[in-house]
């Protein structure tokens, strides 16, 4: 199971830069649906990478579904020379990505993205429109479900808003 | 802003069949309460995975 609170609060606290995007930003907006990751695109700055790195490193990280022993180092290096990584931690899993098809990095995202406070953190969390744009373009057979859920979630959420 | 794109027969098909009474209970509760029925939800599955894979394992 994964630990929400613990997971923000590793990021937040190490003031990591990064927008919740996936299927816990789409719990965040409404959606019932069963997800047991958290997605999440983070900024590829050298001091942002410094930050992540030290943020998880206590909750020792390892590439998920690998085989043990292998010999994965989590350091800023390995950070840099990559770019999306599915990793599993003490806290839960988590899929880091550098950029995502049809939202790209961080810093075309953050527009897009709204400020949430959750387990008394803040954090970034990507905006339901640009969610279903994102999940559209990801073209998979699987997503079309999810967007159909996200468009009733913003049809429900403009009819609250209209009465 | 986003552009709005054009309905797909897919997902419109998908929303036909959708439970939006659900939708609406999850609107009325908070972000964290949101994520705490997550954290339920994903606890039940393993509960559920459990006896799965021990079935599997004979």
């Amino acid at each position: 199971m994964t630990d929400f609170k613990g997971l923000l609060r590793a990021l937040t606290d190490a003031d990591v830069e990064f927008i919740l995007v996936g299927g816990v930003a789409a719990t965040v907006h409404g959606s019932a649906r069963l997800t047991r990751d958290v997605d999440a695109v983070y900024r590829r700055s050298s001091e942002n990478i410094a930050r992540l790195v030290r943020a998880l490193a206590p909750h020792n990280p390892y590439l998920r579904g690998a085989p043990p022993g292998l010999p994965f180092r989590w350091d800023s290096a390995t950070v840099e020379r990559g770019l999306n990584f599915t990793l599993t931690t003490d806290v839960g899993d988590l899929d880091l990505f550098g950029e995502i098809a049809g939202g790209g990095t961080y810093d075309a995202l953050r527009p897009h993205a709204v400020t949430i406070q959750v387990f008394e953190v803040e954090c970034l969390c990507l905006g339901l429109e640009r969610l279903i744009h994102v999940k559209r373009a990801a073209g998979r057979p699987k997503d079309l479900e999810t967007v159909a859920e996200l468009e009733a979630i913003l049809e429900e959420r403009r009819r609250l808003e209209q009465h | 802003m986003t552009q709005p794109s054009a309905p797909d027969p897919v997902v419109e098909a998908y929303k036909k069949n959708l439970d939006r009474s659900l939708i609406r209970q999850n609107l009325q509760r908070s972000i964290q309460e949101r994520l705490e029925a997550l954290m339920e939800l994903q606890r039940f599955a393993e509960e559920l995975q459990r006896p799965g894979r021990r079935i599997g394992t004979r």
